[in-house]
């Protein structure tokens, strides 16, 4: 085994440009300490009022889908880790990702989802997004991820992506979103 | 004559907005960020609130709101909450909104447009640049 190459990983940091990037189990008050450190950067990069807030808006709603996602799950710490990264990519757009393990059926119809909110042009995504508040609460499996993945998407400046990858040693998958600010 | 409920008085967090509230002059002010993990937790009290001084009192109800930043489920309490305000508007009762904002930063202005949409009760949407209050 090697050790952990730190130079490299930073070098690759830096080449990717990434703001900010976590790996680890999350809790409530992580997430608002890390979006605090996300605002900082933004305003030290000099990020619009618009663009930092939907940038904090994006991290803010990936995260918590996370972090509701785990708990209903009922994940370990090692279990429910997220992996989000923020970046600026070579147009000076924001990238926001964030990934987490989800059982592969819920993988599955996140892709789906993901797929379909990509589809739609801003028009019918805030109709997406006004149909999908006046919905009772706790309708469907996934119900709390339902509005935010559609808020996400409605600020993405392009079609959200996301991705499954398979694990060794795992039967989950490791979702993982795109948006674009 | 009703009994009111005690008024709100909720400091702001990181997370959450202050919020207070005025049963004489049927007041009720919410001021800063709203992204709790658990918004229909939170925005209870304000619902409990104004359904209370709803059914309790025959004076009009203001709205003061100086929120910023909201997560979806925030959006959805808040909207839980507007919807009270519509049916007494509809039952000819005076409720107003004043969503005040900065306008340095127009993300608060489309949100609060895309809330006003929803009702037909008076919904002031005022640029105030922020002096501390």
């Amino acid at each position: 085994m090697s050790s952990i190459d730190l130079y490299g990983l930073r070098s690759h940091f830096n080449r990717d440009q990434i703001l900010l990037c976590f790996n680890g189990p999350i809790s409530r008050s992580l997430i608002e300490e890390i979006g605090n450190a996300l605002r900082n950067y933004l305003e030290a990069d000099r990020a619009g009022p618009g663009a930092a807030m939907d940038v904090f808006a994006i991290y803010i709603e990936l995260t918590q889908n996370i972090r509701h996602y785990v708990s209903r799950m009922g994940y370990s710490d090692r279990d429910g880790t997220a992996t989000v990264v923020v970046a600026r990519d070579d147009r000076g757009h924001y990238v926001i990702m964030a990934g987490n393990l989800v059982e592969p059926e819920d993988g599955q119809t996140l892709l789906e989802r993901v797929e379909s909110l990509a589809a739609m042009d801003k028009a019918e995504l805030k109709a997406a997004y006004k149909a999908q508040l006046r919905k009772p609460r706790e309708e469907g499996a996934l119900s709390g991820a339902g509005l935010g993945l559609t808020d996400v998407a409605r600020k993405s400046v392009e079609p959200l992506s996301a991705r499954l990858s398979s694990m060794e040693g795992d039967q989950r998958v490791f979702f993982s979103l795109r948006a674009v600010i | 004559m009703h009994t009111a409920i005690s008024d709100l008085d909720v400091p702001g967090t990181q997370s959450t907005p202050f919020i207070s509230s005025h049963w004489e002059t049927g007041e009720l002010h919410m001021k800063g960020n709203s992204y709790p993990e658990n918004s229909f937790e939170f925005f209870g009290q304000v619902f409990t609130w104004i359904e209370a001084y709803l059914a309790g009192d025959n004076g009009p109800l203001t709205l003061r709101l100086t929120l910023i930043y909201m997560n979806t489920s925030s959006v959805k309490a808040m909207m839980d909450i507007l919807d009270l305000l519509e049916e007494a508007h509809e039952q000819g009762r005076a409720v107003e909104v004043n969503w005040l904002y900065d306008p340095r930063n127009e993300r608060v202005m489309e949100m609060a447009e895309e809330f006003r949409e929803d009702y037909t009760f008076p919904f002031h949407i005022v640029p105030t640049p922020d002096e501390d209050d």
